[in-house]
């Protein structure tokens, strides 16, 4: 009498009736050996599961962190340089459509125009020095790495948020606009200053 | 004949014996239609190990640094644990952690909650580590190699029998035991994974079942 193979036994414990597995089980029903096999190896299967978890030796997460950090801080960069240009190229274009028409462009858009790009251009330099700064290759201490952390986050919000005004521009004013991007330099100079700040006084 | 409990498929070791098995008596005893579907098991695994899993996921998802640093101490160890099943090498599983979360992290806002957290995360995890195992091209032999079994692992109990015969296995073979057996992939989801068949995926398994059956001492099937 032949007995089932491993691999009948190991089909057997699979959802579903696959072709041949009604005469196995046929087999299996009138065959103790067979029976204690698929038992043994139901066991098996269980003692896998109850193995004790491995544990990790080391923590990551600070490393997974300021991975995740740097790549945001990149991408964030090229989000802002581009919506930079989009938000000039607009202006310029309603200006300059405004002109064509001999259409009276009225005092105030002009003043939020100008400040918006004075705003826009402070954020670039901001931008610029922490870069040039290098906050990723340097070791910052508990208290200021929270900061610069808690910093970090508010700007990753306030560019969504710029994002999302950019995208709905016919909805939002130009003063929503100068106000978040006022917002922004005003985290940014914060972020510069948590840094410079620490270097000066670590005398870096 | 002293029967173990099945532990619940995708559960990982690293909660409390007792809860797996609670966890294992329902799922020979409750609707198997309700308590044995993967998603039913994962979502079992989000609130034991992380109790308020929406809350989370919504703040990380508005770049809240807490809220992912919440995740990786929730989802560390069974990530890690899943890692180091199919990776060589502590090493080489601690950067599959590190990849995960950096992929969590990256991918958070595209997560859809039609899922479990667990099982979108050890998805993850599954695909960093099987990467790693392509990358690294190890010998992919049953043989037994001195230097491979003369060393036990620095984080694996020395009790434990069967983790010296896991450990003999191939690479491949033991991550297919490990997928299937423990994490309940099917073998439809490790081939995709692997980019082999799924009958790759069964005569892995089958093979390895055999192997272990052998080296834990047991007679062979004539």
């Amino acid at each position: 009498m032949s007995h089932l193979t491993m691999d009948t036994l190991v089909g057997l414990r699979e959802p579903g009736n696959e072709p041949g597995q009604s005469a196995a089980r046929e087999h299996l029903n009138g065959c103790p050996y067979c029976q204690a096999e698929l038992e043994r190896l139901h066991q098996r299967v269980a003692r896998l599961k109850a193995l004790p978890a491995l544990r990790p030796g080391r923590d990551r997460w600070p490393e997974t962190m300021a991975r995740f950090n740097a790549e945001r801080r990149q991408r964030r960069n090229r989000t802002i340089s581009l919506t930079g240009l989009a938000t000039a190229a607009s202006l310029a274009a309603v200006l300059s459509l405004g002109h064509m028409n001999n259409l009276n462009v009225t005092r105030p858009q002009e003043m939020t125009a100008e400040q918006l790009s004075q705003v826009m251009e402070r954020s670039q330099v901001l931008e610029s020095a922490l870069n040039d700064y290098n906050p990723d290759g340097r070791v910052l201490d508990g208290r200021t790495a929270r900061i610069a952390g808690e910093l970090e986050d508010r700007i990753a919000r306030l560019d969504q948020q710029l994002e999302m005004t950019e995208l709905q521009r016919q909805q939002a004013s130009d003063q929503d606009l100068l106000r978040l991007w006022r917002e922004r330099v005003g985290l940014l100079d914060a972020l510069v200053d948590v840094h410079v700040t620490r270097a000066s006084n670590a005398g870096l | 004949m002293t029967v173990i409990p099945n532990a619940v498929r995708g559960l990982p070791p690293c909660l409390p014996l007792t809860i797996r098995i609670v966890f294992s008596l329902c799922n020979r005893q409750a609707d198997s239609r309700i308590l044995n579907s993967t998603m039913a098991r994962t979502l079992l695994m989000d609130s034991s190990l992380l109790a308020n899993a929406e809350t989370v996921v919504s703040r990380a998802r508005a770049g809240d640094t807490e809220a992912l640093g919440e995740l990786f101490r929730a989802f560390e160890v069974p990530v890690y644990n899943l890692a180091r099943r199919i990776c060589r090498t502590t090493e080489d599983a601690e950067d599959v952690l590190q990849e995960t979360f950096f992929e969590v992290c990256r991918s958070i806002k595209r997560y859809r909650e039609e899922g479990s957290l667990w099982g979108w995360i050890r998805t993850i995890a599954a695909s960093k580590a099987l990467m790693r195992l392509r990358r690294n091209k190890y010998r992919d032999t049953d043989e037994l190699h001195d230097e491979v079994v003369g060393n036990r692992r620095e984080d694996t109990p020395l009790r434990m029998d069967l983790e010296a015969a896991l450990e003999r296995l191939s690479e491949t073979s033991r991550a297919v035991v490990w997928l299937h057996d423990v994490e309940g992939y099917t073998h439809e989801e490790i081939a995709e994974m692997m980019g082999k068949t799924p009958s790759f995926s069964k005569s892995q398994l089958s093979r390895a079942h055999a192997r272990l059956r052998s080296w834990l001492g047991e007679e062979m099937i004539p």
